[in-house]
């Protein structure tokens, strides 16, 4: 997973600057330093939802019934397992993060001051907790593993596909304005986002961004706990 | 003496056990689907006049055939995952006890892991190719050749390492590193023209750089940036012969005395 996101930046990303019109990517010094924060957030979500493919297995398994009898609250283990989740995004985050920290810095000459990279962080650990939580509900939708896999598969194209991870919200809407509006919304867009609002100075930083994506995180949070608790019941 | 009939049964027996994939199978086509209707058509306005010009005029039709060729790669090195599947269940040891030679099941398993793919990519890459418009069916026609000998040598190249390591953990770091490497330093996505000159000369030698120029030579996508085919098709059959005869040889070599992790 590492070497595909750093091929994707250093191999894929260097590439596709050397193509790209500078009349879009203008605004960002270039698309190399464009997809620079797009690749955390691919990253932060290929992590975090990994954590769905074991739970899909766990409930197919029976070793849900394991986990009962842990001296552990229902509530606790649901909530517990969502944050797991979410961490191991954060930790695997992490280095990619500060390879974009140090890639904007070389490029802009500027860093982010301390109160943005905490509104970074905190903005990508609250995605990354939703992030889970989608998993999670998605993986205690079926106990069928090829439709799990299926779903997982449209789930994780549409969101990567439909933001602005790699590319900016202006050529979607001129190339597939049908997806502005999903685009807008997508909480990867707005993480992406608001990391190059800080990082880059652009787009400008919109505190809805922050609303859309705690709010992504609290909606799949709570749909998991409450989907975790009642599967383990059965 | 090898016989072919032996040889098909095997290849027949792989191709079998593909179908049985079909969470696979499905992921993958919602990934093409994804790449093409989503991803290629938004990149595409993404790039100069100068760049679309030097692809042949869409960078979209550029894009979708090197993305039929990516689906070849990453199905066909899928027989490397099925013999540690075996080997995990003694299905290794059941197969060296059958009538058939060494050389005769590897061959089987090269057929047999290149036809799989070009089965299941079929239908995708005719809709590739209606998206297109074709020009020259005879052209065409020497392309597709070329690109069954390119999914048999992939077969082998996954063989010969998987036999190599005898080690399903290395096998899927490897082959994580090397596909994420071999498709970005390749022409499937972009021209060489346009990469950076340490970037350039590994493209330059790269299997998936020939199939995917010969696919699009194939297509009639006039373009400069595309390697000539004749060298494109050399290229590719070099790559077959290296890797079969590797995995024959390594194959009868190593398939025996266990040490499989």
């Amino acid at each position: 997973m590492v070497s595909m996101n750093l091929a994707d930046l250093f191999i894929m990303a260097v590439v596709y600057t050397n193509m790209v019109n500078p009349n879009i990517t203008r605004e960002y010094v270039s698309y190399f330093v464009f997809f620079a924060p797009g690749l955390t957030i691919t990253a932060l979500f290929a992590a975090a939802f990994m954590i769905g493919r074991e739970i899909n297995m766990e409930v197919r398994r029976e070793i849900s019934h394991y986990m009962l009898s842990l001296p552990i609250k229902r509530l606790e283990l649901a909530l517990g397992r969502v944050l797991a989740g979410g961490f191991r995004g954060v930790i695997y985050m992490a280095p990619l993060l500060a390879t974009t920290l140090g890639i904007t810095y070389i490029y802009t000459s500027a860093s982010p001051n301390p109160l943005q990279l905490l509104t970074i962080i905190t903005t990508l650990s609250l995605l990354s907790i939703g992030t889970s939580g989608l998993s999670i509900a998605l993986a205690l939708s079926t106990t069928s593993f090829e439709k799990y896999i299926t779903a997982r598969g449209v789930v994780y194209y549409v969101l990567f596909f439909c933001s602005t991870v790699f590319y900016p919200m202006g050529l979607i809407q001129s190339a597939l304005p049908q997806l502005t509006l999903i685009a807008q919304y997508n909480p990867l867009s707005c993480g992406a986002d608001l990391s190059r609002a800080f990082l880059l100075g652009n787009p400008p930083f919109d505190p809805l961004m922050l609303v859309d994506v705690a709010l992504f995180a609290l909606i799949f949070a709570s749909i998991a706990t409450l989907a975790y608790m009642k599967v383990t019941q059965k | 003496m090898i016989s072919l009939r032996r040889v098909w049964t095997v290849a027949e027996r792989d191709i079998r056990m593909f179908l049985r994939y079909k969470f696979l199978l499905i992921m993958r086509a919602i990934w093409f689907i994804a790449q093409i209707a989503l991803f290629g058509l938004i990149v595409n306005s993404m790039f100069r006049t100068d760049v679309q010009n030097a692809v042949g005029g869409s960078y979209f039709n550029y894009y979708a055939a090197g993305i039929i060729v990516t689906m070849l790669y990453s199905t066909a090195v899928f027989i490397g995952y099925d013999i540690y599947e075996e080997a995990d269940h003694g299905v290794i040891e059941y197969l060296l006890s059958v009538p058939v030679s060494r050389k005769e099941l590897v061959l089987g398993r090269s057929i047999g892991g290149g036809l799989r793919s070009f089965l299941y990519v079929g239908p995708m890459m005719l809709f590739v190719l209606y998206l297109i418009g074709v020009s020259s069916v005879l052209q065409l026609l020497a392309a597709l050749l070329s690109l069954f000998l390119f999914t048999f040598g992939v077969s082998g190249f996954s063989i010969t390492l998987a036999v190599s390591i005898k080690s399903s953990d290395r096998f899927d770091i490897l082959m994580g590193v090397t596909d994420a490497l071999i498709v970005r330093l390749s022409t499937t996505l972009y021209p060489i023209a346009y990469m950076p000159q340490y970037y350039a000369g590994i493209a330059l030698i790269n299997p998936l750089t020939f199939a995917a120029d010969l696919f699009r030579w194939g297509a009639g996508i006039e373009s400069a940036a595309i390697t000539p085919p004749l060298l494109a098709a050399f290229g590719i059959v070099a790559f077959f012969s290296m890797f079969t005869f590797l995995g024959i040889f390594l194959h009868e070599r190593r398939l025996e005395g266990g040490g499989w992790q």
